[in-house]
C-alpha cells in the first residue's frame, strides 16, 4: 500500500499540474495538446533531444542530491546554487593551476577541488544551523549571493582572461584537459558522475548504518541525542556530501560545457535542483528519474518559443506549477491507509496533548 | 548608471549615499513589512522574490497600458494579494512545508512575471511623480540625489501603521496571538486559519508594492534581472529587525545604504571591489545572524509558532 | 451585581475520533452554585466531554442546555456569551504578550481599536477586588506556572464567567497553591456567584472542595453522587471498574551498594536562556530508586534533558562509577546507561520510522545488525523487533507500522522494550514514565522499574506524581527552583513538609 502510494501520488500530482499548465497555455492562446506534444518532442522525441535532455540532467542529478542528502538528516538546504558556483570556481582554479600536468590528473584535481569547495560551503551553512541556530535556509540564500559576488569579483579581477571583453571569463582550459564526450554525441561524461553519485547516495542512505543514523537524526533530533548519535557530526557530513555533489556539478559545467569559468555558472541549476529534490521526495533513486524529466523540460524552452510563440519563462511557470502540486500532494499521503492506523494515530495524539 | 554625485568629492558622496539609501531602501521596506506581517501570524513566506517580480511587472504593464503609474501600484498590490493568497492557502494544508512552498512560489511568481513581461516590453512606462527634497540646495547634483519617490513616505507610514495595528487594535492582537501560540489563540475563539490567511495575503500585497517601485522609478524599465534578489532578503531583514515593523524601516535604510556604497565608492575612484561591496548587505546579515542566534534559545521577539508545523 | 450562575445540563453527549468513541452517551446536570467534580483516569474522556460543553469540539450526538434552552455550541465565544468559561490544562495565555494584553484579548466585546487608557482603568478597578494580584505589565513568558494559573483564573473572573470549568488546574501547582486557588473559588461558589466544574483525578481535592461528583470510565458514565455520601474507595472503584491487580514484583529489601550515578554541580539553562538548574549534586547507588519530586517547571525537564544528552550543561558533569559520562554511543554502552524520558513519542522515538526500527535504535550499529563494517541488515532488525513486540505485548503487533500511529501506552511499551530488554541495565533514568497511561500499563512499568532496581541497577525517577514516588522510591528529593531542597524517604516523608519545600518556602 505504501509503495503504491509513493508512486501513484507523485504521478497524480504531476498529471494535475500538467492539466493546470494546459489551461494556462490555452488562456495564453496556445493549443495545450500541441504544447504537450512539443514538450515531449523537445525533451524525449528523438535521440538528438535526448542528448539535450541528458546534458541538462547531469547538473540536476547532482544539485538534486545537494538538497536530498541533508534532507535525510532533517535540514533543508537551498544553497545549491552557491555551492555549484564555488565548486565551479574551485574547479577552474585547480584546472588552470594543473594545466601542465596530464589531463587525467588535471581533471581529478578539478573534481576534488570542486567537491571540497562545494562541500565546505554547504557544510558551513548546515553547521551554522546546528551549532549556532542560524537557519540553513537563510544562510543558504545569503551564501548564494555571496558566491555569485565572489565569482564576479574573480572573473573580473584576478582570474580574468583579458581577451574576454564583453563577457568576462577566466582563462580557458585547453581542449584536451576538458571532460570528454561520448563519441558521436554531444553528451559529456558528466552524466556518468551524476548517475554514479545517485547510486552511491542510494546505497548510503538506504543500506548502511550511516544512512540509518541520518534517518534517526532527521526524524527526531531529540531521540538521536538520547541514543547517543553524534548529531552535529552527522548533519555536517550530510551537508558536506550534498555540497560536494553540487560542487561537482559546477566542475562539470566548467570542464565539459563552458571550458572556462564565467557568469553562465549561475544558470539556475541549483534552484531547479531544489525542485528535483522535492519532486523525488528526497530519494536518490527518485532524483535519478526526476532529473531526466526536468532536464527534458529545461531542454524544451526554445521549442515552445519557436513552435507556439510562448516565452522561455513558460518552462519556469510549469516548474512552479509542478512544484506547487507536488507540495499539495503531501497532504494526501496516508489517506489511503487502513482506518485502524489512522484511528490509533488520533489516539496517540490525544494522549500526547 | 550615471551618478549625480560625480565630481563632488566626499561631501557629494555622502549626499549620494543618503539619497541612495532612501531610494534603495524602498523595495526592502515593502518586502520586509510584508514579511513582518506574514511572520507575525506564525508563517514564513520565502517566496517574496516571486511576489516582488510579479509586482514589478504588473505595475509596469498597467502603468504602460493605462498611463497611470498609481493604477500600476494598485495593480501590483492586487497581484501580490493573489500570490499571497496562494501561499497562504498552500502553507495551511497539513504536511506542507513553508520553506518548500516559498521556493515553489519564487519559481511560480517569477515565471509568471517573465511570461507576461515578455508581452509588455515597452521602452518606458509612465513613472511615479517624485518629491523634491533637495530644494534647499542649489547644487544640481544634490537636488537630483534627493529626488525621492512618494513610495518612500508611504512605506514609512505603513510601518508606523503596522506598529499601531499590532499594539492597539483587536486585529493586531489576534495576529500576534495566532503567531505566538495558535493553540491558545484557538481556545480564545480566534479563527487562526482565517487570521493567518489574511495576514499572509496582505503581506504579499505589501511586498508587491515594493516591486512597483522597481519599475515605476527612474529609469522606469522592466527587465528580468530587475529585483537583483531583493525579495529573497525579506526573511533576513525581518530577523534583522527582530519582527518589529519600525525596526524594519531602519533595516531597510541600512540595506539600501549598503547597496548605495558600491556605486558611491566607485564614483570616488575606488573600483576594485565593486561586487564585494554590492554583497555587503548579505555579509552584514550573515554576521548579525551568527552573532545573535543561539541553538539553545529562541530569538527575542520571534513569534512562537514560527517554523513549527 | 453579578448574575447568578446558570444551570447547565448535558444530555447524551457522544464524541467520536476516527472509530474511537472517546465520549459515549454521557449526561450531566449541574445545578447553579455547585462545586462539581468530574473524576476519571487519564484518557477517560473528561477533557473531551468539557470541550464539547465549551464548544471547542462539536459533539457527535447529544445536546447542551443552558437554563433549559439548547445551546448551539459552535465556538467558545458562543459558550462565553452564556457565561461559561474554561481554564484549560494547557495555558491559553499568549507568552509574548503582557498580562494586560491577555486579559483584554479575551474580552468578547473588544472594540477594533483599543483604548488602552480606559482598558487599564477598568483592569485596575477589577484587580482591586480580585483575590490575587499580578503585575499587568509583565510578560506571560516571565511568569511561573502558578502565576500563570492565577492569571487564567483572573481572566475568567474578568470576563464575568459564572460557570467555570477547570481542567486539572492543580497539576502545575504546589499543594498549598492548589488549596489557595480552590479555596478562593469555593468561597465564590458559597456566595452564589459561581458554579465550578473541576476535572481532576485527585480524591483529596474532591473531598475537600466539591459538593458532588460524576465519574467517567473509558468514555462512559460510571457513577455519580454527593461527595458527603461517598469515600475515596468507592470513587476509585467507580473509576477503575475492577479492583486493581496486586503488585506482581515485590521490592526486595533495600541493599544499597556502591555509588553509581553521580551528578556534580550540574547547571543548565532553559529555552529562554535563564538558568533552570542551579548546581545539582546527586548520588544514586546500586540497587536503589531515587525519586525527584516537584511541581513541573522547577528545572526537572532541563535536568533530565542534560542527563539524556538533549541539552548541554553550562557547567558540572556526570559520572558513572566515578568515570566521566558523556552522551556518546560508546559511553552509553560502556556504562549501560538507559533513559525513559517523558512524552516518549517526542523524546525517545522517531514517529515516522517503524516500530521495529525504533526498537533497534540502540543496537543497529552492532553485529548482527551491522554487516561488513557499514551495511545495515534489515532482516535482523525486523526479527529483533518481532521478538520485542511479543515480549512486551505491543499492540498492534505489526513491526512495520510507523510508531507514530500507535497509542501512547504502546509507544511506551515499545520504548521500554528498547531501554530495558537487554537485562544489562546499570543506570536507568526515567521521567514521568506513567503519565497518561492506564492502571495496567502503570503497574507494568512500575514492575519493570523495581525489577531493574532489584537487579542492582541505579534508578533515578523524576516524577510529578508524589504518590508514585512514595510507592516505589527508596529515597526522595524535592526539587524547587532548580535546586534539590529536601531529602527524605517514603517511610519518614511528611507531606506538609514536602509541600512547603515544593513551594520553595524552606
Amino acid at each position: 500500500m505504501k509503495r503504491a502510494e509513493s508512486i501513484l501520488i507523485p504521478f497524480g500530482a504531476i498529471a494535475a499540474g500538467m492539466i493546470v499548465f494546459g489551461i494556462f497555455c490555452a488562456l495564453a492562446g496556445a493549443n495545450p495538446l500541441l504544447v504537450y506534444a512539443s514538450l515531449w518532442k523537445a525533451g524525449f522525441g528523438s535521440w538528438y533531444s535526448w542528448q539535450n535532455t541528458l546534458v541538462r540532467a547531469s547538473p540536476l542529478l547532482l544539485c538534486g542530491l545537494c538538497t536530498s542528502l541533508p534532507a535525510r538528516a532533517g535540514i533543508i538546504v537551498i544553497g545549491n546554487e552557491g555551492a555549484l558556483v564555488v565548486g565551479g570556481l574551485g574547479a577552474i582554479s585547480a584546472g588552470l593551476a594543473t594545466l601542465s600536468m596530464p589531463p587525467w590528473f588535471c581533471l581529478v584535481t578539478m573534481g576534488i577541488a570542486a567537491m571540497l569547495c562545494g562541500g565546505l560551503w554547504i557544510a558551513f551553512s548546515v553547521a551554522l544551523q546546528h551549532y549556532r541556530g542560524v537557519s540553513a535556509v537563510i544562510s543558504g540564500l545569503l551564501l548564494n549571493y555571496l558566491a555569485i559576488a565572489f565569482m564576479n569579483q574573480l572573473i573580473e579581477g584576478p582570474l580574468r582572461d583579458p581577451s574576454s571583453l564583453n563577457n568576462p571569463a577566466t582563462y580557458p582550459l585547453t581542449p584536451d584537459h576538458r571532460l570528454a564526450y561520448f563519441s558521436g554525441t554531444h553528451v559529456h561524461h558528466g552524466i556518468l558522475f551524476g548517475v554514479i553519485a545517485c547510486l552511491i547516495a542510494w546505497i548510503l542512505v538506504d543500506r548502511t548504518t550511516f544512512g540509518f543514523s541520518l534517518k534517526i537524526s532527521g526524524g527526531n533530533v531529540r531521540t538521536a541525542q538520547l541514543v547517543g548519535l553524534p548529531v552535529g557530526k552527522l548533519v555536517v557530513i550530510a551537508g558536506f556530501l550534498g555540497g560536494a555533489c553540487a560542487g561537482l556539478a559546477g566542475m562539470i559545467e566548467v570542464a565539459a560545457v563552458h571550458g572556462r569559468g564565467n557568469e553562465s555558472l549561475n544558470a539556475g541549476y541549483g534552484y531547479v535542483g531544489i525542485l528535483v529534490a522535492f519532486l523525488s521526495r528526497q530519494s536518490p533513486l527518485g532524483v535519478l528519474v526526476v532529473s531526466v524529466m526536468v532536464g527534458g523540460l529545461l531542454a524544451s524552452g526554445g521549442m515552445l518559443q519557436r513552435a507556439h510563440d510562448l516565452p522561455d519563462a513558460t518552462i519556469t511557470v510549469l516548474q512552479g506549477i509542478l512544484f506547487l502540486f507536488i507540495l499539495l500532494s503531501d497532504t494526501v499521503y496516508g489517506r489511503f491507509r487502513t482506518r485502524a492506523h489512522i484511528n490509533s494515530g488520533v489516539k496517540a495524539n490525544a494522549v500526547a496533548v | 548608471m550615471q551618478l549625480p554625485s560625480e565630481g563632488l568629492g566626499p561631501w557629494g558622496v555622502a549626499v549620494a549615499l543618503v539619497g541612495g539609501a532612501m531610494r534603495g531602501s524602498i523595495p526592502y521596506m515593502f518586502v520586509s513589512l510584508g514579511e513582518c506581517l506574514t511572520e507575525k501570524s506564525g508563517k514564513i513566506n520565502l517566496g517574496m522574490e516571486g511576489v516582488l517580480l510579479m509586482g514589478a511587472m504588473t505595475a509596469f504593464a498597467v502603468s504602460d497600458l493605462t498611463g497611470s503609474p498609481w493604477l500600476g501600484v494598485l495593480a501590483a498590490a492586487a497581484a501580490g494579494l493573489v500570490l499571497g493568497a496562494i501561499h497562504a492557502w498552500l502553507t495551511q494544508q497539513p504536511a506542507v512545508n513553508d520553506v518548500a512552498a516559498g521556493i515553489a512560489m519564487i519559481l511560480f511568481g517569477s515565471g509568471l512575471a517573465f511570461f507576461f513581461g515578455k508581452r509588455f516590453v515597452a521602452p518606458m512606462a509612465p513613472q511615479l511623480p517624485l518629491l523634491q527634497l533637495g530644494g534647499w540646495s542649489h547644487v544640481p547634483a544634490v537636488e537630483s540625489a534627493l529626488r525621492i519617490s512618494p513610495l518612500f513616505f508611504i512605506g514609512i507610514v505603513v510601518s508606523f501603521l503596522l506598529h499601531w495595528l499590532f499594539t492597539r487594535t483587536r486585529w493586531g492582537l489576534n495576529i500576534r496571538a495566532a503567531g505566538d501560540d495558535p493553540q491558545a489563540a484557538r481556545a480564545l475563539g480566534i479563527n487562526v486559519n482565517a487570521v493567518r490567511f489574511l495576514a499572509i495575503t496582505l503581506g504579499g500585497a505589501l511586498a508587491a508594492v515594493g516591486g512597483a517601485h522597481l519599475t515605476l522609478y527612474f529609469p522606469g524599465i522592466w527587465s528580468e534581472g530587475i529585483s537583483g534578489g531583493q525579495g529573497l532578503m525579506a526573511v533576513a531583514l525581518v530577523i534583522f529587525a527582530r519582527w518589529s515593523p519600525r525596526r524594519c524601516l531602519a533595516a531597510a535604510l541600512l540595506f539600501g545604504g549598503a547597496q548605495a556604497l558600491g556605486p558611491s565608492l566607485q564614483s570616488l575612484g575606488v573600483n576594485g571591489y565593486y561586487h564585494l561591496f554590492n554583497a555587503s548587505p548579505y555579509l552584514l546579515t550573515m554576521a548579525v545572524m551568527i552573532a545573535t542566534c543561539s541553538p539553545n534559545r529562541r530569538l527575542a521577539g520571534m513569534p512562537g509558532a514560527l517554523g513549527k508545523k | 451585581m453579578r448574575q447568578p450562575p446558570p444551570e447547565i445540563e448535558a444530555v447524551g453527549i457522544s464524541k467520536i475520533f476516527g472509530a474511537l468513541k472517546v465520549v459515549d452517551d454521557v449526561s450531566l446536570r449541574l445545578a447553579p452554585g455547585t462545586f462539581h467534580a468530574l473524576l476519571g483516569e487519564n484518557g477517560a474522556g473528561k477533557s473531551t466531554l468539557v470541550k464539547c460543553l465549551m464548544g471547542v469540539y462539536q459533539a457527535d450526538a447529544g445536546v447542551v442546555r443552558v437554563d433549559g434552552t439548547p445551546m448551539h455550541a459552535g465556538s467558545p465565544r458562543e459558550a462565553r456569551r452564556h457565561g461559561i468559561g474554561m481554564v484549560f490544562q494547557h495555558f491559553t495565555l499568549i507568552p509574548s504578550m503582557t498580562v494586560a494584553e491577555n486579559l483584554v484579548l479575551a474580552r468578547p466585546d473588544l472594540p477594533l481599536i483599543i483604548d488602552w487608557k480606559a482598558e487599564f482603568t477598568r483592569l485596575r478597578d477589577f484587580l482591586k477586588q480580585a483575590p490575587f494580584q499580578v503585575d499587568l505589565e509583565s510578560h506571560i513568558a516571565n511568569l511561573s506556572a502558578g502565576q500563570k494559573q492565577k492569571v487564567e483564573i483572573l481572566k475568567e473572573l474578568y470576563l464575568e464567567t459564572r460557570f467555570l470549568i477547570l481542567d486539572e488546574p492543580t497539576s502545575v501547582l504546589t499543594p498549598q497553591e492548589a488549596d489557595e486557588v480552590l479555596g478562593f473559588l469555593r468561597r465564590l461558589v458559597e456566595a452564589g456567584e459561581l458554579s465550578v466544574l473541576l476535572i481532576t483525578h485527585k480524591f483529596r481535592e474532591v473531598m475537600a472542595f466539591c459538593d458532588s461528583v460524576t465519574v467517567l470510565r473509558r468514555g462512559r458514565f460510571a457513577g455519580a453522587g454527593r461527595v458527603t455520601a461517598l469515600d475515596p474507595e468507592r470513587m476509585a472503584a467507580m473509576m477503575m471498574g475492577e479492583a486493581p491487580e496486586g503488585r506482581r514484583v515485590d521490592k526486595v529489601p533495600a541493599k544499597r551498594g556502591a555509588a553509581l550515578l553521580q551528578l556534580h554541580a550540574l547547571r543548565a539553562m532553559d529555552d529562554n536562556g535563564l538558568e533552570a538548574v542551579h548546581g545539582i549534586d546527586l548520588t544514586v547507588h546500586e540497587g536503589e530508586i531515587v525519586g525527584i519530586a516537584g511541581v513541573s517547571g522547577n528545572g526537572q525537564k532541563e535536568l533530565l534533558e542534560v542527563i539524556a544528552g538533549q541539552r548541554a550543561a553550562t557547567s558540572g558533569h556526570i559520572t558513572v562509577s566515578g568515570e566521566l559520562h558523556l552522551p556518546t554511543r560508546a559511553l552509553l554502552r560502556k556504562h549501560r546507561f538507559f533513559v525513559l524520558p517523558e512524552e516518549p513519542l517526542r523524546n525517545a522515538a522517531v514517529p515516522r520510522m517503524s516500530v521495529a526500527e525504533n526498537i533497534a535504535l540502540r543496537v543497529f550499529d552492532k553485529p548482527p545488525f551491522r554487516e561488513a563494517g557499514f551495511l545495515l541488515n534489515r532482516a535482523s532488525i525486523v526479527n529483533f523487533g518481532r521478538d520485542m513486540i511479543q515480549k512486551f505485548s505491543v499492540r498492534p503487533p505489526q513491526g512495520d507500522a510507523p510508531i507514530g500511529d500507535l497509542s501512547g501506552g504502546n509507544v511506551q511499551r515499545a520504548i521500554l522494550s528498547r531501554e530495558l530488554s537487554s537485562g544489562e541495565v546499570r543506570v536507568l533514568v526515567a521521567a514521568n514514565p506513567c503519565f497518561g497511561l492506564d492502571f495496567k500499563a502503570v503497574d507494568f512499568i512500575h514492575d519493570r522499574l523495581i525489577e531493574t532496581r532489584n537487579r542492582g541497577a541505579a534508578v533515578l525517577l523524576v516524577s510529578e506524581d508524589l504518590d508514585e514516588l512514595l510507592e516505589i522510591a527508596d529515597r526522595i528529593y524535592v526539587i524547587s527552583g532548580g535546586n534539590l531542597v529536601h531529602e527524605t524517604t517514603p517511610v519518614d516523608a511528611d507531606l506538609a513538609v514536602i509541600g512547603r519545600q515544593m513551594a520553595g518556602s524552606h
